[in-house]
C-alpha cells in the first residue's frame, strides 16, 4: 500500500513536471519550479522503496532508505537524479538473478518482487519477474540517457554504432506491430489470474482486451513512433518470454503461448511451437528496435562533431549574407523600377502628351490658319524626338544594347570609345557570361570609369577583363580599372562604389579599393561566374 | 537610285517605302530578316542598302553583321544603317575598310526627310555620314592627333564626319567655301593624309577621329 502510495505521488509529480515542460522556465523558489528542479531524482523514491521492499522489508528498513532518499532529493537534486538510473537497473539486475536464482530452486521462501511474488509456484506467475527486470532495464537504460548520469555517452556511443547513421522516419508499418503485440499479450494474459485479479468469467478478460486494443489504434494515429517502440518492446519481451516458457518451463498443464491454443487444446504445447513463435516474435522486434532506437536516440545533427560545428557556423553565415543581398537586391530593384518610373512619367509620357495637344490644335487651325498649324505640326515632331532621346537614354540605363546586341566585351570596348580618356583594353572572355552577372560588372566598370573621368584627374586608364577557372569548377570573372590619377577614392564615401558593392554582392562579388593618396588608383571587382563554350552565332 | 531597305517592323518598313518612294528612290527590295538582306545586297548590288541594326533571326546586331559581311564580299557597297541607338563601336567596325560609302544615322533622323534622302546620296556617292550624335561623342576626346587641331578646325572635322559638302558646313558655320576648303586641307596635313581623291580623304579624316 505504501509503495503503492510512493509510486504514485511521482509518476503524479513527473507528470506535472512533464506537462508544464512547454511551458518556459518557472521560478526557482516556486512550487514548480521546486518540483521542476528535483525532476528526475524523485523517481529514487519508488526506486529505493522497492529495494527495502526485496531486501525483505524488514522493520526500519524501508523508513531509513526512504529517508535517505528524501534526504538526497532535498539536499542534492542533480545527485538524486544521477542515482535513480542507477538504482533502476540495479533493480532489473536483482530481477534476473531472482528468476536464475528461483529455477535453480535456490531460494525457498516467498520474495517479492516488484508486483508479483517470485515464490512458490501458485502464488503467481515466476515468469513475469525476468519479463519485469527487462522492462526495468530498458527503462534504467532510457533513464540514464534522459538525465544524462555518468556512462549516458557510453551507451550512447554504443547505440550509435549499432545503429547505422541513416535516420529513417518511422511509418504506419512500424506502428502496426503493436496490434500483434496486444494481442498475443491478450492471448497470454487469457482467462485466468491477471496480476493477482481473478478473472470471474469471459467478460472481464473482453473487457480488458477492448480497452487495450482501443488504446493500441489510438496510440498508432495519435502517435507512430511511440505506437513502434511500444510495439518494439513488446515483441521483444513476448519473444524472449517464449523462449523462457520453452526452455524452462515446458508441459506446463493449460498454459498457452501465442496461438498454441488456438485448437482449444488444454495439452502442454510442444516446446518446438513456443521456441518457434517466440523466435518470430523476436526477429520482428530486432527488425523494428534500431529503427526506434534511431528515431529517439540518433540527433539529426551531431553539433559537437568539430567538422560539423564548423559547417554550421558557415551555413548560418551563408544564410545571413545571402538574407543582407537578397534584402539590398529587392531594394535596388524597387529603386530601379521607382527611377524608371519616374524618368517615363517625366519623359517620354510628357512629351507624347505635349504631342497630342500640339496635334489637336494644329487640327484645329488647319482650315483657318495653315500657316501656324504646320509650325505646331513641326512642334510635335520635335517633341516625339525629344521623346524617342529620352527613351534612348533610359533604355541605356536600364540595359545597354550593346550588351544585348554584343555580350560582355564588346560592351566595355564601347564603353571606353565613350570615356574621354586614352583608354588602353585587356579583355580575355573566353566564355560566355550569364546575363545578369554581366550586366552588373558593366555597370560596375561604367561607375568605376565614371569616377575615373569626374575625379581622377586620370591622364590614362587601363581596364583589364579576364575570367578564370576556379578549383571547384565554376569560373571567376575579373575586371581592373587602373588610373594615373590623384587617389583617395574611398567606397565608403559618396554612394557610387557602395551601390556597386551592393549590386555585385546579389552575385557574391566583391569589390576591391585601393587608392592611396596621391595615387594611382586600382579598382578590383570579382564575380564568380559558371564557366560555358563561348556563343557563336553566325548565318 | 536602286534602294533595298531591310526593317522588321512592318509600319516602319512601309512608311521608309513610301517616304523614298516620294523623293524618287526606287526601292529594289524590302525585307525583314538579316540573310534575306544578305542576299539581297550581294545579288542585287543596290546603290544603297538601308539597315535596322537589329534585325531578325536573333534580334541582336544582325542587321549590322549582314551589311559588314556584304561589305566583305562587295567592298565599298554602299550602306546606310539605321539604329534606336548609336555607338562609336558600330560605326568604327563600319569604316574599319577605309572604302567609304557607308552611313550611320539614328532612325529619328528619318524625320527630316530632306537631310535623310540627302545623306543616302552621300552614302551612294561614296560618302561618309556619321549620326551628329556619335560625331558629338567622338568630339569629347583629347588624344592625339586630333588634338592638334583648331578648335575651327575640329569643327569642320565634326560636320565633315555628318557627311556635310563644303558648300553645307560653309553655311552652316558662316565662313566662305574657300576657308572650309583651307581647314579641310589644315586638316588633311594634320592628320599625315597625303593628297588623294578628296571623298577619301574626307573618310580617312574621320577615321583617324575614330583612331584617336
Amino acid at each position: 500500500m505504501l509503495f503503492s502510495t510512493v509510486l504514485a505521488l511521482t509518476i503524479g509529480c513527473i507528470a506535472f513536471i512533464l506537462a508544464w515542460a512547454g511551458h518556459g522556465n518557472p521560478r526557482p523558489d516556486s512550487l514548480r519550479g521546486r518540483i521542476q528542479a528535483r525532476g528526475w531524482g524523485l523517481l529514487l523514491l519508488p526506486v529505493a522503496m522497492a529495494a527495502a521492499e526485496m531486501a525483505g522489508g524488514a522493520r526500519g528498513l524501508i523508513p531509513a532508505e526512504l529517508g535517505l532518499a528524501v534526504l538526497a532529493i532535498v539536499c542534492a537534486p542533480k545527485l538524486a537524479a544521477r542515482l535513480v538510473p542507477y538504482g533502476v537497473l540495479a533493480l532489473a539486475v536483482f530481477g534476473f538473478h531472482l528468476a536464475r536464482a528461483y529455477h535453480g530452486n535456490e531460494v525457498t521462501s516467498r520474495v517479492q518482487y516488484l508486483f508479483v511474488h517470485a515464490g512458490p509456484a501458485g502464488q503467481g506467475h515466476p515468469a513475469l519477474a525476468p519479463a519485469q527486470a527487462a522492462v526495468l532495464f530498458v527503462a534504467g537504460l532510457w533513464l540514464l540517457l534522459r538525465v544524462d548520469a555518468p556512462g549516458a555517452g557510453l551507451v550512447r556511443e554504443l547505440a550509435a554504432r549499432w545503429l547505422d547513421r541513416r535516420r529513417g522516419g518511422i511509418s504506419v508499418v512500424h506502428a502496426l506491430p503493436l496490434l500483434l503485440v496486444v494481442g498475443v499479450a491478450m492471448q497470454l494474459l487469457g482467462p485466468g489470474d491477471w496480476f493477482g485479479i481473478r478473472a470471474v468469467d469471459g467478460l472481464d478478460v473482453a473487457i480488458i482486451d477492448l480497452t487495450l486494443a482501443t488504446a493500441a489504434l489510438v496510440l498508432i494515429f495519435r502517435s507512430r513512433a511511440w505506437a513502434a517502440t511500444l510495439a518494439a518492446a513488446g515483441l521483444l519481451v513476448l519473444g524472449a518470454y517464449g523462449w523462457l516458457i520453452a526452455v524452462f518451463w515446458p508441459g506446463v498443464d493449460g498454459f498457452s503461448y501465442c496461438f498454441s491454443d488456438l485448437a482449444n487444446s488444454s495439452a502442454p504445447s510442444p516446446l518446438w511451437t513456443d521456441a518457434f513463435q517466440g523466435s518470430l516474435l523476436l526477429a520482428l522486434g530486432l527488425w523494428l528496435a534500431p529503427r526506434v532506437m534511431r528515431y529517439h536516440l540518433v540527433e539529426p545533427l551531431n553539433l559537437s562533431d568539430p567538422e560539423l560545428a564548423a559547417r554550421a557556423q558557415q551555413l548560418t553565415r551563408r544564410v545571413q549574407t545571402l538574407t543582407q543581398t537578397r534584402r539590398d537586391a529587392v531594394d535596388t530593384a524597387a529603386a530601379e523600377l521607382r527611377r524608371i518610373e519616374r524618368d517615363l512619367h517625366d519623359g517620354a509620357q510628357a512629351r507624347l502628351v505635349a504631342m497630342g495637344i500640339s496635334l489637336r490644335a494644329a487640327e484645329r487651325l488647319f482650315p483657318t490658319n495653315p500657316g501656324a498649324a504646320l509650325a505646331l505640326v513641326a512642334e510635335a515632331r520635335e517633341s516625339s524626338s525629344q521623346a524617342l532621346t529620352d527613351l534612348r537614354d533610359l533604355v541605356r540605363g536600364i540595359y545597354p544594347p550593346v550588351l544585348a546586341d554584343r555580350g560582355l566585351a564588346d560592351a566595355i570596348r564601347a564603353l571606353a570609345l565613350d570615356v574621354p580618356l586614352p583608354v588602353e583594353l585587356d579583355i580575355d572572355l573566353p566564355g560566355a557570361i550569364e546575363l545578369p552577372v554581366a550586366s552588373a560588372v558593366y555597370f560596375s566598370l561604367a561607375e568605376a570609369l565614371t569616377n575615373v573621368t569626374k575625379h581622377a584627374g586620370a591622364r590614362s586608364v587601363r581596364v583589364q577583363l579576364s575570367q578564370s577557372l576556379l578549383a571547384g569548377g565554376g569560373g571567376l570573372l575579373r575586371a581592373q580599372v587602373t588610373d594615373d590619377g590623384c587617389g583617395g577614392a574611398d567606397p565608403a564615401q559618396g554612394t557610387g562604389l557602395a551601390g556597386v558593392e551592393r549590386r555585385l554582392a546579389a552575385f557574391d562579388g566583391i569589390l576591391a579599393v585601393n587608392s592611396p593618396p596621391g595615387g594611382p588608383t586600382i579598382v578590383v571587382i570579382e564575380v564568380p561566374c559558371a564557366l560555358s563554350s563561348p556563343k557563336t552565332s553566325t548565318y | 537610285m536602286r534602294i533595298v531597305i531591310a526593317e522588321d517592323l512592318y509600319l516602319l518598313r512601309e512608311g521608309l517605302v513610301r517616304l523614298l518612294s516620294a523623293h524618287g528612290f526606287e526601292i529594289a527590295a524590302a525585307m525583314a530578316s538579316a540573310p534575306e538582306l544578305l542576299e539581297a545586297l550581294v545579288e542585287q548590288r543596290p546603290d544603297v542598302g538601308i539597315v535596322d541594326v537589329r534585325l531578325p533571326p536573333t534580334h541582336t546586331d544582325d542587321g549590322l553583321r549582314a551589311a559588314l559581311q556584304a561589305r566583305a564580299q562587295v567592298p565599298g557597297l554602299p550602306v546606310l544603317i539605321l539604329s534606336q541607338y548609336v555607338e562609336q563601336l558600330y560605326a568604327r567596325e563600319l569604316l574599319a575598310d577605309r572604302a567609304g560609302g557607308v552611313g550611320y544615322l539614328l532612325k529619328d533622323r528619318v524625320f527630316n526627310d530632306e537631310a535623310f534622302a540627302a545623306a543616302i546620296r552621300t552614302v551612294a556617292a561614296g560618302g561618309t555620314v556619321l549620326d551628329p550624335e556619335v560625331v558629338g561623342k567622338l568630339m569629347t576626346r583629347r588624344a592625339e592627333p586630333v588634338a592638334r587641331l583648331t578648335p575651327r578646325e575640329r569643327e569642320v572635322l565634326a560636320l565633315m564626319a555628318e557627311g556635310r559638302s563644303n558648300v553645307a558646313i560653309a553655311q552652316r558655320l558662316f565662313i566662305t567655301e574657300k576657308a572650309v576648303s583651307k581647314h579641310a586641307a589644315g586638316i588633311f596635313d594634320k592628320l599625315d593624309l597625303a593628297p588623294s581623291d578628296d571623298d577619301n580623304r574626307r573618310v580617312l579624316a574621320v577615321l583617324a577621329y575614330l583612331d584617336s
